[in-house]
């Protein structure tokens, strides 16, 4: 695992959008291969999606050949209410980003079968090859998606009833009404992300200090789900200074000179790929069929 | 994108990106615009990004300029020296004008137009009228021309005025309605006051309206009948109290025509139709207010729930006494110089709110016949003196005055800095701003191309001379004939007059104008299925490019 700090939440961001950029790009996305990207909402990746929405204007970086998948989305809540998370990506993200509507996958919150829906979406996301880079953000309590505290570190994609922290967190975009906050939402488990090749976390702010800590410093825990990611083998957390206040000074020493040697590591990855060695070597993704599904072998 | 084959590989989807829409609160906010050119309208964009799966081939950067909904204008009385109102007996000359007119006004920002008619011979009204039928000039490929902007059907400014602020209305032509609605259909005709006009359910969203002033005979009584049949009533050109005018308003009149023109100027004591602006909500009938009157002995008792405008109170009586609407005061004391040709009626009621912000129901009345008597003291009530009041008390100490009915009109406009004083538009503007309409007014010889400088008017008689938007008789400066400014130039100046900003100003050209017509769910917004009529324009109102149902019909050179 590497853990990033920057001075604050910007630059973070502007990281974090220059990583995926180049991991894109380097990619070479094509409408028979393109790059799998995972998603989240909330506050903390806002600064990562105006760098995004910046390049994308400049011309550096297309989102034509990227298939997205949203983490999670309130059950019940309408789709166009202004605090849906189709809401939220829909106007802090894609308006702003030349991606075809069609590669775009977020959870139905509204549908008829719950259970259905969120076995499909865990099908849809294998029968593309599954996921490449999965961005993520955490909450207070160190959830990863909606996988509050306590959750099976194996979930996948399901129901999940929010914790009390989260709704209270939450009210504050519903009015401060704590009743009109939804209590459940559609989520990616865990083991979801964890399959995913690459996961990108963003923590920013004193506030996600505690869940940082016990997230790294401490053993993998399902009741800060974060820690998880310590068992997977491509992760990378992007910090700012606030959010490193609970941690030693000894690990933010040891992370900030692992920095230095950042580039080496990239390179190797690189020359990795380039002999279709390593994590990313032998996936097969097919062509798209339809609207929306993408069939192929997989790698399962 | 003007290119036909190019429409046909698009999905025919627009968006526009990089620029400032202005909200329906006149708030201006940095978002994207999505709209369909096929079906002209403003689209949902995230429906169509989520349910539809598309997204616009076609992506315009404004620059970061503003995206406003198109202008709308409800009083114009022609352009381009075409006169709505001159009609000879050729239907198809007439419809030709009003093509012309409304191809050629986008260049303003306009793309919706209500034509005034100014007061005709009682006669022709019914073949006037029925030309007036609303439509939208279709792309003419002999000519080039792209389209034009919305008529939305007619504005009949008289023949029901009053002679004393007739302005320019011929006086022999004004008349009254002595029989009631019989004589206003007579005079419209009954097909142009039906129901519901046939074009009114059609897409064009149509828009009948009329001026009148309600203290002429007959029509105080048809107003209740045209707001039920979809007319817009409109108080204008009359001497109305303030008890005539609210009366009106409650029947239905929904909006003032050009404010500070043709009415008496504000009178504080009997503020007529421009106090309307600031009607009180002391003065609501919700509130029942009670009316203290001032016994012989000093002591005070609530005797009735009068407010304004009752049939039987004294003002009103006076002014059905005497039609033509003079009434002059006995005592030349409370004579004031604001009033220009009439006097404020001495038994106007007065009321007088408690201090400290409440809007009470405790209204004390006084007659003007005593003011050596009002005293401040003596007219302030205890708060708590009995259970009763208490109670009273509870209930409007709860309420704020947004709590209330708010039954302030609309009000057209000119601002153009003659017709109105700066000073007067920012104070009508600071009184009611969600009433505020911008109107032009304007006459046949408005055109933004027209050099300053003297122009023939007729064939014969005098000639008029233009100055920027003053327009007056040759060598008469004094003698205005008429507006010739422009509705974007309204909003610049509004800015200006106001110090509002450029959103707030816009809403009164669009948003305010569509809600009084009842059209805000086609016109005047951004909101989706709207009518794609849009204006682009700088930060200091200078209008770009117009577009009418998602088809550019005008760009600067």
């Amino acid at each position: 695992m590497r853990l990033i700090i920057r001075d604050d939440a910007a630059q973070v961001g502007q990281y974090i959008a220059n990583y995926i950029c180049k991991r894109i790009n380097d990619f070479k996305p094509t409408a028979n291969r393109p790059f799998v990207l995972g998603l989240p909402t909330g506050s903390s990746p806002i600064p990562t999606y105006k760098a995004l929405i910046k390049m994308v204007k400049e011309g550096k970086l297309s989102f034509k050949n990227v298939v997205t998948f949203n983490m999670d989305e309130y059950v019940a809540l309408p789709r166009d209410h202004p605090e849906s998370y189709h809401t939220f990506m829909f106007r802090e993200f894609f308006s702003h980003v030349d991606i075809p509507p069609q590669q775009v996958h977020i959870l139905d919150g509204n549908a008829h079968d719950l259970h259905a829906e969120c076995a499909a979406y865990e099908q849809l996301i294998k029968s593309v090859g599954g996921i490449e880079l999965f961005l993520g953000g955490i909450g207070e309590d160190g959830h990863i998606a909606f996988n509050e505290p306590g959750s099976s570190l194996k979930s996948r994609t399901r129901i999940k009833t929010l914790a009390y922290d989260t709704i209270l967190a939450n009210a504050r975009f519903f009015n401060n009404d704590i009743n009109a906050v939804p209590r459940m939402a559609l989520t990616v488990g865990v083991q979801t992300v964890l399959e995913s090749r690459e996961v990108v976390v963003v923590v920013t702010g004193q506030r996600k200090a505690l869940a940082l800590s016990k997230a790294i410093e401490e053993g993998i825990n399902h009741l800060w789900t974060l820690s998880a990611l310590q068992q997977h083998p491509w992760a990378l957390i992007v910090v700012d200074e606030d959010a490193t206040l609970e941690l030693r000074v000894k690990t933010v020493k040891y992370f900030k000179s692992i920095e230095r040697v950042q580039d080496d590591v990239e390179k190797h990855h690189a020359d990795l790929r380039a002999k279709g060695v390593g994590v990313v070597g032998g996936l097969g993704v097919g062509g798209l069929i339809g609207h929306g599904s993408w069939s192929g072998p997989g790698d399962d | 994108m003007s290119d036909a084959g190019d429409v046909q590989k698009t999905n025919g989807l627009v968006c526009f990106t990089n620029c400032l829409l202005p909200q329906e609160d006149g708030k201006l906010v940095e978002r994207d615009l999505w709209v369909d050119e096929q079906r002209g309208v403003i689209l949902d964009a995230q429906k169509t990004f989520f349910i539809r799966k598309e997204r616009p081939d076609t992506v315009i950067d404004l620059g970061g300029n503003i995206l406003s909904p198109g202008l709308i204008d409800i009083q114009i009385n022609g352009a381009y020296n075409f006169d709505f109102s001159v009609y000879e007996g050729d239907d198809e000359a007439y419809l030709a004008g009003l093509d012309m007119v409304a191809r050629r006004i986008v260049e303003t920002g306009v793309t919706s137009l209500l034509p005034t008619i100014i007061t005709q011979s009682s006669n022709l009204y019914p073949s006037l009228l029925r030309l007036l039928k609303p439509f939208t000039p279709a792309p003419d490929s002999r000519t080039g021309s792209a389209g034009g902007a919305t008529m939305l059907g007619w504005h009949a400014e008289g023949p029901f005025l009053q002679p004393l602020k007739r302005g320019a209305h011929s006086n022999s032509l004004l008349r009254s309605a002595p029989d009631g609605w019989e004589d206003v259909q007579n005079v419209y005709g009954d097909s142009n006051l039906a129901l519901n006009e046939d074009w009114q359910m059609q897409s064009e969203g149509g828009v009948r309206m009329v001026t009148i002033a309600p203290e002429v005979e007959g029509m105080m009584d048809v107003v209740a009948e045209m707001d039920r049949r979809g007319v817009v009533v409109s108080i204008g050109h009359s001497v109305a109290s303030s008890d005539i005018a609210t009366r009106a308003l409650r029947k239905g009149a929904r909006l003032i025509t050009h404010l500070f023109n043709a009415m008496p100027q504000l009178h504080h004591r009997d503020p007529g139709i421009i106090g309307l602006i600031g009607a009180s909500p002391a003065s609501s009938p919700a509130l029942a207010p009670v009316v203290a009157k001032r016994d012989s002995t000093g002591s005070v008792g609530a005797t009735g729930t009068s407010s304004p405008a009752t049939p039987s109170s004294p003002a009103f009586r006076a002014f059905t006494g005497h039609p033509i609407g003079v009434s002059r005061s006995k005592s030349g004391a409370i004579a004031s110089e604001a009033m220009d040709d009439f006097e404020t009626p001495p038994q106007t009621p007065m009321f007088r709110a408690f201090p400290s912000g409440f809007k009470t129901a405790h209204s004390r009345v006084t007659s003007l016949g005593e003011p050596s008597k009002l005293d401040l003291n003596e007219t302030t009530v205890p708060l708590s003196s009995s259970p009763k009041e208490k109670v009273a008390l509870k209930e409007v100490s709860t309420g704020s005055s947004s709590n209330l009915k708010d039954e302030r009109p609309y009000y057209g406009i000119i601002v153009d800095g003659v017709h109105s004083h700066p000073n007067s538009v920012r104070l009508a503007y600071m009184a009611h701003q969600d009433g505020c309409i911008l109107i032009t007014d304007a006459m046949k010889i408005l055109d933004p191309n027209m050099a300053d400088g003297p122009h023939a008017w007729r064939e014969d008689g005098p000639r008029f001379v233009k100055e920027g938007s003053r327009l007056y008789v040759e060598g008469h400066p004094e003698t205005l004939a008429g507006s010739v400014i422009t509705l974007d130039a309204c909003v610049r100046n509004f800015v200006r007059f106001t110090g509002c900003s450029i959103g707030e100003a816009l809403r009164c050209a669009t948003y305010n104008p569509a809600k009084c017509l009842g059209i805000e769910t086609r016109k005047g917004t951004l909101r989706a299925g709207a009518d794609a009529d849009l204006v682009v324009m700088d930060k200091q109102g200078n209008v770009l490019n117009t577009w009418v149902r998602g088809r550019k019909v005008w760009s600067k050179a």
